[in-house]
């Protein structure tokens, strides 16, 4: 009796094995069938021809170059705001940070992370409004605020990653500074965080993955339809994962929902090398172990 | 290689012809009051809009680039409330602007067309004629199967939808007469976004503007007259409402520019080739 | 080996330089403490913007109403409340994890014993790659795919369900509870798995009867991550679940998320009173998930159980 339930469990796990992989295997396959056929240059840049568009002579309709720059400045942007304050943050509760302030500010990191990202777009969408009223009558939704919220979206993510690589360092790695006499910063910078980066690294960039592709912040903080390549911080903006939620729920034309399926296949493809870069890193890493020097 | 080559200089050859049409052909037009201009216009609300937007934007930014015009929908909810807050340049309204909405926030409205509003159902659905009575019955969720309506023996998917549409307004009012529409109903975002559910789904019953209609939803007729704008023009069809564009307070001379141009000769062609009947201005 | 070098390397650096005063070491702890108090401030800022915007209705005394009502705007007169979208997130978020949990179960005893030594990887990989695929992603192949399956399959609906949503919502979340249990059942003492091997239990046996016994917290802490993901997600919802504001009552109803009720209503004017219930809806959702995340913080307190959040490749 014993032995057929195990072997019924064995097949259990086989089966949930084979019906997850199945599925995101179709759902793959479908989207590369389905996208393939639309991957050019038209899908791109419309009818403008490429040269132009890039050199931003002339705007670009109907193609995806736009939203494809808006969602790498989105990308960028908010990197360049989360990773050093997540990284900051992140060592200074793992290292400085008392057991106390330790405590709270764990506390605060974890409901942020528990945040609903349609919230942030929420507090960033008020955040506008209130700036109208009081600092900054001509404030607006646009790619900054986007950026901010995404940023603040990912912070958590960040900082928990630094954290846990931090602290799971071994203990003589951590007794090495003192007995060295290195100050505290020196210990960290010089000894843990060269041993940690492997981590820290690997953890940044599937963050970063996030932000390339949640959809619910830029939906409420800027991203618009049609908007051609962003000029400045302060305009508004298209983006790849607006764009595909967009285009399949109002396609006008067949035309426009091979959009969609080219845009899906170029979205998959930047958060997959995304995740390539940090499965890299993580296996590189772990023979080289320094990030510097 | 050969073939990179070919392309190159196609594209140079395109990037060549349009420097050298585009100059050539925005002079003397109703394009020429954004020579030389710069900024941005923004623009959101009312979906049925949007095609008459975008066309008049590429118009304009494809002769100026300099000019940047932005079109996001959401609905007229959206258009009155960002142009109230003063996040866009123009708020479109598929409805007209209420009393207190328009001295509340010191809104001005520009109508630009007609457009009527119609029930629209699977091209392959073989009922033909609606009457009013029977399109209140279904959006009440009281008929719930079509063979009720002299159509096939299935179920009526309902499709309504969202709290910001204007088209959604203009329909409750002047054809379910302030009714009920059942709370099952499935709710889309877009007049878009409802064409293409209509078109997908064989049971399916939703509702849009007419200039949205195309061969891939079907639109019976209504007691008896065909949604079309020619008789939403002329009216005989019931169900009518204007599109707006509206700005806070007078409009700034650039946004007064594209105004101008939807309101002129050039942007009544577009909102004719886009299926709306232009309201000349005056 | 390397490591050691590189560690040595580093620390030999380190000991050429002078060693820096004191002052300048209290500067970057003031300046790292900084960082981490922008991201607690955040946490309060948020908390304070929905308070706040929803101060009018707990002021008189209308948010209990809002909370419990339906959503009638035809009715005479018309209702606002957001009861409906408060059980159609729980419920579209509980059936969701109901489909995931066995999944994921089943998913990491297939990686932790039964799985051939070749496969385990590959599977493990592929896992960690599903966390790469974006929501609207799910969404749009859900809308294209299995929308029509169900609407013609079933022959009822329009397709557009709980039972979409919840399906397509269970493949966003199986990674989720996969890898944090994965990586509980990496720390498990190999010593354990030995001991069994040595009683003759079969890799099934040792999975099913000492493993996941032995990781019930994890899986307690996975089942409520996966629970707090499900409820913030906004996409798949709006995009698959019909959005209709009704109460649920069977799988194939078209139902209303708070999320996508936020989404939805966000764009109509600030007066009406549809955007009245935003505030109300945004503070549910904050409320509902901010109690996850203290549940897993406090099962994290007793189980030590290592990081919660995703895991590292491994």
């Amino acid at each position: 009796m014993r032995q057929r339930s195990d072997s019924l469990f064995a097949g259990f796990a086989w089966g949930a094995t084979f019906l997850v992989l199945a599925s995101i295997g179709a759902l793959l396959a479908f989207l590369f069938v389905r996208g393939a056929g639309t991957l050019g240059p038209r899908l791109l840049f419309g009818d403008t021809a490429a040269w132009a568009a890039l050199l931003r002579h002339a705007p670009v309709f109907d193609g995806l170059w736009p939203a494809v720059v808006g969602t790498l400045l989105l990308v960028c942007g908010s990197s360049l705001l989360a990773v050093p304050v997540g990284i900051a943050a992140g060592i200074h509760i793992s290292e400085y940070a008392g057991p106390r302030v330790r405590r709270v500010a764990g506390l605060c990191i974890d409901l942020l992370a528990g945040i609903p990202s349609i919230i942030m777009g929420l507090f960033g969408f008020g955040l506008i409004l209130f700036l109208r009223q009081t600092l900054l009558p001509d404030a607006n939704t646009c790619l900054l605020l986007s950026i901010v919220c995404i940023a603040l979206l990912i912070l958590p993510y960040m900082i928990r990653t630094t954290e846990t690589a931090l602290r799971s360092l071994p203990e003589d790695a951590l007794l090495l500074g003192p007995s060295l006499g290195f100050s505290r910063w020196r210990a960290v910078r010089h000894i843990h965080l060269p041993l940690a980066s492997r981590g820290i690294l690997s953890g940044m960039i599937l963050s970063v993955g996030r932000a390339a592709e949640d959809t619910a912040v830029i939906l409420m903080t800027g991203v618009v339809a049609n908007a051609g390549t962003p000029q400045s911080l302060t305009d508004k903006f298209e983006g790849l994962p607006f764009t595909i939620y967009y285009l399949a729920a109002e396609h006008r034309t067949v035309g426009e929902l091979d959009r969609a399926f080219g845009a899906a296949l170029i979205l998959l493809l930047v958060t997959g090398t995304i995740f390539g870069f940090a499965y890299w890193a993580h296996r590189g890493l772990e023979q080289r172990w320094s990030l510097r020097s | 290689m050969k073939q990179l080559a070919d392309w190159f200089g196609m594209a140079w050859m395109a990037l060549a012809l349009g420097l050298a049409t585009i100059p050539l052909a925005a002079a003397g037009t109703p394009l020429e009051a954004f020579r030389g201009a710069t900024g941005t216009i923004d623009i959101a609300g009312g979906t049925a809009h949007i095609p008459v937007m975008n066309e008049a934007a590429k118009q304009i930014m494809t002769a100026y680039p300099k000019v940047r015009i932005t079109v996001a929908g959401g609905g007229s909810g959206v258009g009155v409330e960002k142009v109230a807050a003063g996040l866009v340049a123009i708020g479109n309204t598929g409805r007209p602007l209420s009393k207190q909405e328009a001295e509340r926030h010191g809104l001005i409205s520009f109508p630009f067309a007609i457009d009527g509003v119609a029930v629209i159902i699977h091209p392959k659905n073989p009922v033909s004629d609606l009457s009013a009575e029977q399109i209140r019955k279904i959006f009440a969720g009281q008929t719930t199967n079509w063979k009720a309506v002299g159509g096939q023996d299935a179920p009526i998917n309902l499709y309504t939808r969202d709290e910001a549409s204007g088209t959604r307004a203009v329909l409750w009012k002047k054809l379910l007469k302030k009714g009920l529409i059942a709370e099952h109903a499935d709710v889309v975002t877009s007049n878009g976004a409802m064409k293409v559910a209509a078109a997908q789904d064989p049971n399916a019953i939703g509702y849009a503007g007419i200039g949205h209609i195309d061969s891939t939803v079907k639109a019976p007729l209504l007691d008896g007259i065909a949604p079309t704008q020619e008789n939403a023009a002329a009216g005989h069809y019931p169900i009518v409402r204007k599109l707006y564009m509206n700005t806070k307070g007078e409009p700034s001379p650039l946004v007064r520019a594209f105004i101008d141009y939807i309101l002129g000769p050039a942007g009544a062609k577009i909102i004719k080739s886009k299926g709306y009947i232009p309201l000349v201005a005056g | 080996m390397l490591a050691r070098n590189a560690t040595g390397r580093s620390v030999a650096v380190a000991a050429q330089e002078i060693s820096l005063p004191q002052t300048a070491d209290r500067w970057i702890g003031g300046l790292l403490g900084a960082a981490t108090a922008t991201a607690a401030c955040t946490v309060l800022l948020i908390v304070g913007f929905l308070l706040y915007s929803s101060m009018p209705l707990l002021l008189s005394g209308e948010f209990i109403e809002t909370v419990t009502r339906h959503w009638r705007p035809y009715h005479m007169p018309p209702e606002y409340g957001i009861g409906p979208m408060i059980l159609g997130s729980l419920s579209l978020a509980l059936l969701a994890l109901v489909l995931a949990l066995p999944l994921g179960v089943g998913l990491c005893s297939f990686l932790h014993g039964l799985a051939p030594r070749r496969l385990s990887r590959p599977v493990l990989i592929a896992v960690h790659l599903m966390t790469s695929i974006p929501t609207v992603i799910y969404g749009f192949v859900s809308v294209s795919l299995l929308v029509p399956l169900l609407r013609r399959g079933l022959g009822e609906g329009s397709g557009f369900s709980l039972l979409a949503a919840a399906l397509t919502l269970a493949m966003l979340i199986v990674p989720t509870i996969t890898l944090l249990l994965n990586v509980h059942l990496q720390q498990i003492d190999p010593r354990i798995r030995i001991a069994c091997l040595s009683l003759g239990m079969t890799p099934a046996q040792t999975v099913r009867r000492v493993l996941l016994p032995a990781s019930r917290q994890a899986l307690l802490a996975a089942t409520i991550l996966g629970l707090s993901r499900a409820l913030g997600d906004t996409l798949v919802a709006l995009m698959v679940a019909g959005n209709a504001a009704q109460i649920p009552s069977s799988l194939l109803d078209s139902i209303r998320t708070l999320t996508a009720h936020i989404a939805l209503v966000l764009a109509t004017d600030t007066y009406s009173p549809e955007y009245r219930s935003l505030a109300a809806a945004g503070l549910m959702l904050f409320t509902l998930t901010a109690v996850l995340s203290l549940l897993i913080r406090q099962l994290g307190r007793h189980s030590r159980g290592g990081s919660h959040r995703a895991p590292a490749i491994r």
